[in-house]
C-alpha cells in the first residue's frame, strides 16, 4: 500500500459516504478490512460526527418570539410603503393624463386672456408657466414635510427595536 | 420504490413552491412557521460562523428580515434551507467586512477562541455532566479551526446538507468543498487529540 491510497481512503471517509460510487464503496471497504490505521480513522471520524450532531446548541423561545414580532412589524411597514407608492403612482398617472388633456386648452385660454387684457406675449406665457408650476411647488413642499415625518417614524421604529 | 421516491421528490418540490409563493406574498404566518422550523439549525450555523452567540442572535433576526425583504428571489426549485443558509452567510460576511475590511478569517483572528456555552445549564447527573464537558471540548475544537473548514464541517455533519448544497451556500466548487471537509475533519480531530493529551 502506498501513502496515496491511505490518503484517498481518508478523503472518501471524510465525505460521510456521500457521492461515492458502488466501486468506490467496495474499494473503501476492502481497504479498511486490510488497513488498521484507516479503519481506526473511520471510527474516529464517526465518533467526532456523532459528537457534532449531539451538540446542544439551541435557540431559545425569547429569540424566536422577538424575531417573529420584528418580522411582522417590518412586513406591515413594507406593506404600508407599497400601498403608499401605489397611491403616489396612481396620482402621477392621473396628473399626467389630466395635464396632457388640459395643457392645449389652458394655453389657448391664456392666449385669449392675454389678448383681451392687452398684455405682451411674454407676460401671459410667464403667467401660464407660473400657473403650471405652482401646484408642483406646493406638492414638493408637502412631500418634504412628509419626508421629515417619515424620518421620525424610522427613528421610532429603531427605538422600538432597541426596547424589544 | 421508485414510485415512493417520485412521490417524496414531488412533495418536497411542492413544499418548496408553496414556500416560494408565500415569500412572494410576504405571508407573515408562513414566516412565523419557517422561523420556528429552522430556529435551531440556523442559529447553530450562525454561532459557528460568527463564533459569538450574541452576534449570532442579532444575525439570526437580520437573516429573517432579509428573507422577508428578498423572499421573491427564492425560486422554489431548490431546498429552502440552502437558500436560507446562503442569505445568513452573506449577511455575516457583510457584517464582518463592515467591522474590518480584511478577509473573513483575518477578521476573526482577534476574537476570543472560547468554547461556545451549550444552551442548557441546569444541574445534571454525572453522565449528563460528562456529555456537557464533551460538548464543550468539541465546541472549543470547532471554533479553533479556520472559518471555511469549520463552515463545511458544520453544514455537512451538523446540518446534514449535501455536498452540492454546501457548494451552493458557500459559492465554492465541489472539489473545494470536499477538500475543506477532509482538512476540517483532520484539524478537528488533531485538536481534540491535543486537548485529550
Amino acid at each position: 500500500m502506498t501513502r496515496d491510497k491511505h490518503d484517498e481512503a481518508r478523503e472518501l471517509t471524510a465525505l460521510g459516504g456521500e457521492g461515492l460510487s458502488d466501486a468506490q464503496r467496495a474499494w473503501l471497504q476492502a481497504h479498511r478490512d486490510e488497513c488498521e490505521g484507516c479503519r481506526q480513522y473511520a471510527e474516529a471520524v464517526n465518533g467526532v460526527v456523532r459528537s457534532l450532531r449531539s451538540l446542544p446548541l439551541a435557540a431559545d423561545s425569547r429569540l424566536v418570539r422577538a424575531t417573529q414580532m420584528r418580522v411582522r412589524f417590518h412586513a406591515s411597514r413594507l406593506r404600508e410603503t407599497r400601498e403608499r407608492l401605489w397611491l403616489v403612482g396612481m396620482a402621477c398617472l392621473g396628473v399626467g393624463l389630466s395635464a396632457t388633456l388640459s395643457v392645449p386648452l389652458l394655453w389657448r385660454l391664456f392666449a385669449w386672456m392675454g389678448e383681451w387684457a392687452g398684455v405682451s406675449t411674454l407676460v401671459w406665457q410667464a403667467g401660464f408657466m407660473f400657473f403650471f408650476i405652482a401646484p408642483a411647488l406646493v406638492v414638493s413642499m408637502l412631500l418634504l414635510a412628509r419626508g421629515a415625518h417619515l424620518t421620525n417614524t424610522g427613528e421610532r421604529s429603531r427605538q422600538w427595536r432597541r426596547e424589544s | 420504490m421508485n414510485a415512493i421516491a417520485y412521490c417524496f421528490a414531488n412533495a418536497m418540490e411542492s413544499d418548496a413552491s408553496a414556500i416560494a409563493r408565500g415569500l412572494r406574498r410576504r405571508d407573515p404566518d408562513l414566516l412565523d412557521r419557517l422561523i420556528e422550523q429552522y430556529q435551531h439549525r440556523l442559529l447553530r450555523y450562525l454561532i459557528y460562523l460568527a463564533r459569538n452567540r450574541e452576534l449570532a442572535e442579532d444575525l439570526f433576526q437580520e437573516t429573517w428580515i432579509r428573507v422577508l425583504e428578498r423572499g421573491y428571489q427564492y425560486d422554489g426549485k431548490h431546498e429552502f434551507s440552502t437558500w436560507l443558509y446562503t442569505v445568513a452567510r452573506n449577511l455575516t460576511i457583510d457584517y464582518l467586512r463592515k467591522k474590518s475590511p480584511l478577509s473573513l478569517d483575518g477578521l476573526m483572528e482577534d476574537e476570543v477562541h472560547a468554547a461556545l456555552e451549550p444552551a442548557d445549564t441546569r444541574p445534571m447527573a454525572w453522565e449528563v455532566v460528562q456529555q456537557h464537558e464533551q460538548a464543550e471540548r468539541i465546541s472549543a475544537a470547532l471554533v479553533s479551526i479556520p472559518t471555511e473548514y469549520r463552515e463545511a464541517v458544520v453544514l455537512r455533519f451538523q446540518e446534514g446538507l449535501a455536498l452540492e448544497e454546501i457548494a451552493t451556500v458557500t459559492g465554492a466548487k465541489l472539489g473545494t468543498v470536499k477538500s475543506r471537509l477532509y482538512r476540517g475533519l483532520h484539524m478537528l480531530m488533531s485538536r481534540l487529540e491535543g486537548a485529550q493529551a
